[in-house]
């Protein structure tokens, strides 16, 4: 039996379950379905055993979800899969919507499964896990343990420092306090070297490429620390064992937060990639149809591809006309009609009817395909933002060594003292090593992304905060950005009768459309509480809508279509740049509705608040110029009309410089490359996958005043991280010349270091109000 | 009373490594990878 959707057959399937049959007897309903083959995921069992890997469990299977819109679909698809036969156990991942599926191969097959998900509305795909990104995830654990372990190790070590520092006050006996200073080198020792291991690592390389970064002064700070409490201990002195587990620990904690915050950035390419399927039906030149990969596929090829299904390479359609959705392509979100030797783009949805394409162009060079090099190029160009901290250890470094080494010379030759000049020496680093430091970004991220998130706008890591400050222009895209991206009746110009007439006449006839102009229709009907009843509408995709009734027959589309079937129109006004619907009750004439995409309420009040802190608003579209200058001259902003993806890329990579960085506020995957290629590619909500994950800042609500508010945020950031920082160094620079002196004690050095940690902590605390 | 702080300090190592060994067992088995599912998860009725 056709159905019109996946959701459709699942009703069908629960309603005749439950012995409900006769409501399709009774229901008043004549529209034709899609055919039943749509919904056949025909993934044979030969094509699924390449990715079944065997373990001790059973056969395992990591598949990749399409259709998951929340927790309650993981919920069902790991319900629905625990009752087959033969799974063993089914896991989703709800971030990545990855299903990890153990089951018995004696008792079912993988295809069955498969199948079984299909049947409840999912589409299911092989998921092989690439290289990369098997050892991104591999990373993320490896720093989570390091992580774990100096957490731990460090807070053993605090109870024995803690009998140190009381032992220091009100006196202590000598061998308790060697046993303690054992037990603290003890714990110590594992989490400078395995836990530090990537900061030794990293000032190793910065050596030998002569370039000193944080990594080096971390690296540094923690030797020199322990390396000296190692001497002290031997030598029954203070130790500062302590000092050196705490500054990796923490410096830890901030990587491990800034790395939870980008998160899901990178598997976007991924799925844009899976958006074009891995299987396309070719025809032979006998008509025979057969099954073959896509990446197969070659130009002059013919293919079918049926409604509901996604076109697998970009091509010319051969037979059939039909609608495709390319909203995730383009961004656009009224579907295009597509004939005979008309174009379309590997990803998009075919929406109504069956068609045959001739291939074009291979699968790796499609508009996707393109479209991810793109990105994948603008990523790898994009130098990794230079933290500022690590701008200031590259004068900070040479900076400290060369006071430890003057202090040393100092006692050396004017006091003839060497143990003095090896001590003060040392203690200079130690002293200088910012422990506060390693808190003073993070900590400040941290309050701010999570301040800025209750306000539904999402910063993925610190660098992001700190370029967002630094913005001087915002590029802003057209359809779904600065205007709603959802077609609203403007204009009701009747022929004959009233606008409310009209109204109600062309609600008759749209009312069971999904198309959007339709749905902009009905909402307006709705505003005037216009109700119609259910009528079989005929539906002619990308010309119109007609109904047949007892004694006539109405017809909506248009101009071409109306004019189609014989009736006389007036000629075309000046009315270009809005869509127009006709509408006609047998050969007579009825009127017109004119919609428009309208701008976004806010959106002017969200362009002046942007002028007003000193960014400068553009607007980029592909749409032609008329509709830009209409959007564009209310808002008094300059725009750039009809440009491709590329060249929105082009024009952001041009206007950016060092000093006047753009942030680019995008939703579709047409965004995409100018998204990645800005400073700071923001992307709205209900944007698609690929542009929210090709953003560094994402907003939660589609509301435009959010990036003046992300910019407000980011710099009042800023600015409390130039003050962090600058309390971090203050007091090491207080105490320099004290160490230097030999005057400094250890017990002053802690109460410093505590005094700058608390400081940095309390003033970062201070983002959580106000912005 | 020396004697007898040394043996609880490592009394107490031993339970700290304890936990830290769970931990790295449960990292390993994937257990973080996931953290936005399980708040989720909890509000399901477990029937079966």
């Amino acid at each position: 039996m056709p159905f019109c959707c996946h959701g459709c057959q699942g009703a069908y399937r629960i309603i005749t379950g439950a012995g409900l049959g006769q409501f399709y007897r009774r229901r008043d309903w004549q529209e034709q379905g899609v055919p039943d083959s749509v919904f056949q995921t025909d993934y044979d069992d030969g094509y699924l055993q390449q990715f079944v890997r065997e373990t001790a469990a059973g056969a395992e299977l990591s598949l990749l979800i399409e259709g998951i819109r929340c927790a309650t679909c993981v919920w069902l698809i790991e319900r629905i899969l625990a009752s087959q036969p033969g799974v063993v156990s089914a896991r989703v991942n709800f971030g990545t919507h990855r299903l990890q599926l153990v089951f018995n191969a004696a008792a079912t097959t993988s295809s069955a499964l498969v199948a079984a998900l299909s049947r409840i509305g999912y589409l299911a795909r092989p998921f092989t896990r690439e290289a990369a990104q098997r050892q991104a995830e591999d990373s993320r654990r490896s720093l989570l343990i390091r992580f774990g372990t100096a957490a731990f190790l460090s807070m053993q070590l605090m109870g024995y420092s803690f009998a140190l520092y009381a032992g220091y006050l009100q006196g202590i006996d000598a061998t308790t306090r060697q046993i303690m200073q054992v037990f603290a080198a003890l714990v110590t020792t594992p989490v400078v070297f395995y836990a530090g291991f990537p900061f030794l690592a990293g000032a190793w390389h910065s050596l030998r490429n002569r370039a000193p970064n944080m990594d080096l002064l971390i690296s540094l700070g923690v030797l020199v620390a322990y390396g000296y409490s190692l001497w002290a201990m031997l030598a029954d002195r203070e130790v500062y064992f302590d000092t050196a587990a705490m500054i990796v620990t923490l410096i830890l904690l901030g990587r491990l937060l800034e790395n939870a915050a980008r998160g899901m950035a990178g598997s976007g390419i991924d799925r844009l990639l899976r958006l074009s399927p891995e299987l396309a039906t070719r025809l032979r030149d006998s008509g025979q149809q057969e099954r073959i990969p896509s990446v197969n596929l070659r130009p002059g090829d013919r293919i079918l591809v049926a409604s509901g299904q996604r076109f697998p390479v970009d091509g010319l359609i051969a037979k059939g006309t039909t609608e495709a959705d390319e909203a995730i392509v383009t961004g656009e979100a009224i579907p295009v009609l597509r004939g005979p030797g008309s174009a379309v783009i590997a990803g998009a949805l075919n929406l109504t009817c069956s068609v045959e394409v001739t291939v074009s162009r291979p699968a790796e060079d499609s508009f996707v395909a393109r479209i991810i090099r793109l990105v994948e190029e603008a990523q790898s160009r994009k130098a990794p933002i230079q933290s500022l901290a690590d701008r200031l250890a590259v004068v900070f470094v040479p900076l400290v060594v060369a006071i430890s080494g003057l202090t040393c010379l100092y006692w050396l030759l004017a006091k003839n003292d060497p143990s003095s000049a090896i001590l003060n020496g040392v203690a200079v680093m130690v002293v200088a090593c910012p422990c506060a430091l390693g808190l003073a970004t993070p900590t400040a991220v941290l309050v701010a992304t999570g301040a800025a998130a209750a306000r539904g706008i999402l910063f993925r890591g610190g660098d992001i905060l700190e370029a967002t400050a630094r913005v001087r222009v915002a590029a802003l895209d057209k359809t779904g950005t600065i205007t709603r991206g959802l077609p609203e009746v403007k204009k009701i110009v009747p022929a004959t009768g009233s606008a409310h007439e009209l109204l109600t006449l062309a609600a008759r006839l749209e009312q069971a459309s999904t198309h959007p102009l339709a749905r902009g229709i009905m909402r307006a009907a709705a505003e005037k509480m216009i109700v119609v009843d259910s009528a079989p509408v005929q539906n002619m995709p990308g010309q119109g809508l007609a109904l047949t009734t007892g004694e006539n027959v109405l017809r909506a589309g248009t101009r071409d279509f109306l004019a189609g079937c014989g009736i006389p129109l007036p000629p075309e006004t000046e009315t270009q740049s809005l869509t127009e619907v006709h509408l006609s009750i047998d050969a007579q004439y009825q009127g017109a509705i004119y919609l428009d995409d309208a701008l976004r309420p806010e959106a002017p009040a969200a362009i002046a608040a942007l002028k007003e802190l000193g960014i400068e608003p553009v607007m980029l579209t592909g749409d032609h110029n008329s509709a830009a200058q209409r959007v564009a001259a209310p808002l008094s902003i300059p725009f750039f009309a009809r440009l491709t993806p590329a060249q929105k890329a082009a024009w952001v990579s041009t206007t950016q410089t060092r000093d006047r960085p753009v942030l680019m506020v995008g939703d579709g995957i047409n965004d995409a490359p100018a998204l990645s290629a800005a400073s700071v590619g923001c992307a709205m909500a209900g944007g698609s996958d690929i542009a929210l994950d090709n953003s560094n800042l994402a907003l939660t609500r589609p509301d435009l005043g959010k990036v003046a508010q992300a910019a407000k945020i980011a710099r009042r950031s800023l600015t409390i991280i130039h003050q962090n920082l600058f309390w971090a160094f203050f007091y090491n620079i207080l105490m320099l010349p004290l160490a230097a002196a030999g005057q400094l004690t250890p017990i002053h050095a802690a109460a410093a270091m505590a005094a700058s940690s608390v400081c940095v902590v309390g003033n970062s605390l201070r983002l959580r109000r106000g912005a | 009373m020396l004697t007898s702080t040394v043996i609880l300090i490592i009394l107490s190592l031993f339970l700290g490594i304890a936990a830290w060994l769970i931990f790295i067992w449960a990292v390993k088995k994937g257990e973080f990878d996931d953290v936005e599912g399980p708040k989720y998860r909890m509000m399901d009725d477990d029937d079966d």
